[in-house]
């Protein structure tokens, strides 16, 4: 009785370090890779500049940024944002329930690492999309959504949830 | 250059808690040298230092907005009051690690110096100490770093701390939380080195007794505040969800309280001795286990912090290795430990070892309620969740039975069997009474609840067993442990006030244009929706609805917000509530309507504040219990 007690004190603990090392390493992977892919909205807007954008802009491996001039946290990830696209990272900007002028003055005073940022003062493409607030970061390959930050871009949501998909969407192709 | 000061204070203390370490364990097999303790103690002292001063000098950063520190720049703002600039320090995973670390540090350095100068423990202590606490620093620097910096530029402005964590009660209710967490860090360490130490003549208890009631008390306040927190801030109109992240405090808790009771009895009985330094291993094993669910965001819950497997196999780690150390060490040494001084059938600590086994039972249950989905998720993909149902359905019989051995307890005597006829004598009155109470609610309300009646009824035998005991101390000058008797007054109450809140609570919801009025029912004969005005605060847009109720006669205004909070977007609302002894008003406002009207909570919630009232007698309980003077 006692030698067996002796037993369970030690095994019990090891059998609950095991399982959630097996939770943590084996099904996270799972929680992370079962992104439900659905395909980018359609949508007829205008960008920042006043030019007609739609669906077709978003070929090839893309990251699509909602942000907008009343946003603190955008301004928090912007230098981020900055780098990724001087390592030639094609990122797009969502501009979201902003009015053109303030947004553009925005990107004047801060920067621009957006090839265009579509205008989207109403949020109806953001609403198709899902968008729950600015900011937000969306992974697009060949116009499939594959991947969803919410909230502020860094180096390691960067590292851990967007550059393992685009690894493994350049494989695939 | 303050930032970088801090950080690398940090990183000093944790090079000195290393070198205690290393010194150490290299002349664990020689003789000791008498200034070997004297010189680890004074490394280890500055090592807590440089923590406090680090933590000083973070405060600092926070209060002087420097938006360059990235964790800064993500949870507070310019535009906070000072006190949330500090408090938005704790309120995600990097400063609340920190925060609970310096606790860890300040718990240890005050145990380490109130021992003895030649304590027989006092080496294997500090030792235990320095190397939790080098965990988990080196945890905090490696895959937590608050300290790490925007490059090359900071932000101009901080993102705002979360608005529903600006709230008085949430700013202390973490602190509190973590400091009855780490309290346990000195049974822990303290039992293992008495195990290491292998000389069993020792006596322990006496020098651990009270920080582990002073834990045990912030433990309590830190759950009913966030308890309360959820209540008034939250605006979700109850009071305690089965939320994982209330159940991993709740098994510590749960832990404690059986650690205490069985502190009591230790002296009287060897077999409860054993048991106790298990308990007293198994409390902060829980409260690392609860950091761990909460910090690596394997369970979705209000409380969890980000995703992050790295740091949930560090803590898990970590956590496994010194919990395993202490378990092996218990395990190898349990046949020395057990002798043949047995409990008593029928006397008091046979009792209180029932309950002990009943309050094992619960952390079991709670633990299977919290890993259960994770197992079905884990082998099956399937997603379940478990709700109240589970934890009611379990928790109802194991009160009604501990209930009935508290009942008994009370006129129990130490070391001595209970003869049947004083037992009977004990049980008749409490028993009768309860009965009493519960015909009695049964008749004013009309309600039957089979769960919540058990419930009504196992709060009653406890405290009319007590209310009994105290008027024969009254009058018979019968011996009453007065710290107790509150304590165990409070349990009853808890009891009582939650079942009656069960029952009786109930939720409308409305649907009025401002300038109409309705008959809700018999006892809130009017609501009129008198007006409804939007203006601007400080730092939010406010919709502000004035309602009034003509509620039992007496006529009550209440004003339910909407708040929109400028920076972040977010919308909280703010419910509107009206006190009164026996029930609260709870109102909150929902959307308007595409007709104008808007919609509207009213919920009716029984004896909240006697549940409130509970846990502060259980908390004054024991704070007599710690200035209590020896009796033995």
């Amino acid at each position: 009785m006692n030698q067996s007690l002796r037993f369970l004190i030690v095994i019990l603990p090891i059998l609950v370090l095991v399982f959630f090392t097996k939770v943590l390493l084996v099904d996270g992977d799972i929680k992370f890779s079962n992104f439900e892919s659905k395909s980018f909205p359609s949508f007829e807007l205008n960008d920042l500049n006043g030019d007609s954008v739609n669906a077709q802009s978003l070929d090839g491996i893309k990251l699509v940024n909602v942000w907008a001039s009343w946003c603190i946290t955008c301004l928090v990830e912007h230098p981020f944002l900055t780098k990724l696209a001087e390592k030639n990272i094609q990122i797009i900007g969502l501009n979201y329930k902003d009015s053109d002028f303030k947004a553009n003055a925005w990107l004047q005073r801060h920067g621009n690492p957006y090839l265009f940022s579509i205008y989207d003062p109403r949020g109806d493409l953001a609403f198709d999309l899902g968008v729950t607030g600015a900011p937000e970061s969306y992974l697009i390959v060949n116009n499939q959504v594959v991947g969803h930050i919410q909230g502020e871009m860094n180096q390691t949501k960067w590292e851990t949830i967007f550059l393992p998909l685009i690894t493994k969407a350049k494989q695939g192709s | 250059m303050i930032g970088e000061i801090a950080h690398f204070l940090s990183l000093s203390a944790v090079l000195l808690l290393s070198l205690v370490l290393i010194f150490n364990l290299s002349f664990f097999f020689a003789k000791i040298h008498p200034n070997q303790l004297i010189l680890s103690m004074r490394l280890f002292n500055q090592a807590c230092w440089l923590v406090f001063i680090s933590f000083g000098m973070y405060v600092y950063l926070a209060i002087s907005d420097d938006f360059s520190i990235a964790y800064i720049a993500s949870h507070s703002n310019s535009q906070l009051p000072i006190f949330y600039k500090v408090t938005s320090i704790w309120s995600a995973h990097e400063g609340s690690m920190f925060l609970w670390i310096v606790f860890l540090t300040a718990w240890s350095i005050l145990f380490i110096n109130s021992l003895e100068k030649n304590h027989p423990l006092k080496k294997l202590t500090l030792l235990m100490l320095s190397l939790i606490i080098l965990g988990f620093l080196l945890f905090l620097l490696l895959t937590s770093n608050p300290f790490e910096r925007i490059l090359p530029f900071g932000a101009l402005e901080g993102a705002d701390i979360n608005p529903v964590l600006q709230d008085p009660a949430l700013a202390i209710h973490p602190p509190m939380l973590y400091l009855g967490y780490v309290g346990f860090v000195i049974s822990f360490s303290f039992i293992t080195a008495y195990l290491l130490n292998g000389d069993f003549e020792l006596q322990w208890e006496e020098d651990i007794k009270n920080w582990s009631f002073v834990a045990w008390i912030f433990l309590t306040i830190g759950i009913t505040l966030g308890s309360w927190w959820a209540y008034y801030e939250l605006g979700w109109g109850g009071y305690w969800f089965w939320d994982p992240v209330e159940n991993v405090a709740l098994m510590p808790w749960l832990a404690a309280t059986a650690f205490m009771h069985s502190l009591f009895a230790a002296s009287k009985s060897n077999v409860l001795k054993t048991w106790t330094m298990f308990l007293g291993i198994l409390i902060f094993a829980l409260s690392l286990f609860g950091a761990f669910i909460v910090r690596s965001g394997i369970i979705d819950s209000v409380h969890s912090f980000a995703n992050d497997p790295e740091r949930g196999l560090y803590l898990l780690s970590f956590s496994g290795l010194i919990t395993l150390l202490a378990l092996t060490i218990f395990a190898y040494r349990l046949p020395a430990l057990n002798s043949s001084k047995l409990v008593v059938t029928g006397s008091k600590e046979s009792f209180l070892s029932m309950n002990n086994v009943l309050m094992i039972t619960s952390i079991f249950s709670i633990f299977l309620g919290v890993t259960y989905p994770l197992i079905i998720e884990s082998i099956s993909g399937e997603k379940v969740s478990i709700g109240p149902p589970y934890y009611n359905t379990i928790f109802a019989p194991l009160i009604f039975i501990a209930a009935i051995f508290i009942m008994i307890s009370v006129d129990a005597l130490w070391q001595r069997s209970m003869p049947l006829r004083a037992l009977l004598i004990t049980m008749s009155a409490p028993t009768m009474l309860s009965l009493l109470a519960l015909y009695l609610i049964w008749q004013a309300t009309n309600i039957f609840s089979i769960l919540a009646y058990i419930g009504i009824f196992s709060g009653s035998l406890i405290l009319f067993s007590y209310l009994i005991r105290a008027i024969n101390n009254f009058f018979k000058k019968k011996f009453i442990n007065k710290g107790s008797a509150i304590a165990h007054i409070g349990l009853g109450l808890l009891f009582f006030a939650v079942s009656m809140n069960s029952i009786l609570s109930y939720e409308k919801n409305l649907n009025l244009a401002p300038g109409q009025s309705i008959s809700v029912n018999e006892s809130v004969r009017e609501f009129s929706f008198n007006d409804i005005r939007v203006f601007k605060a400080s730092n939010h847009d406010v919709i502000s609805a004035e309602v009034s109720l003509l509620q039992d006669g007496r006529e009550i205004s209440l004003n339910p917000q909407k708040r929109k909070y400028t920076i972040r977007g977010q919308i909280t609302s703010e419910s509107a509530i009206h006190a009164s002894l026996l029930k609260d008003t709870y109102l909150t406002i929902g959307d308007q309507l595409e007709n104008g009207s808007w919609t509207f909570s009213l919920k009716i919630n029984y004896f909240i504040k006697w549940i409130w009232f509970s846990a502060a007698l259980m908390v004054f309980g024991i704070f007599l219990t710690i200035f209590k003077k020896k009796v033995s």
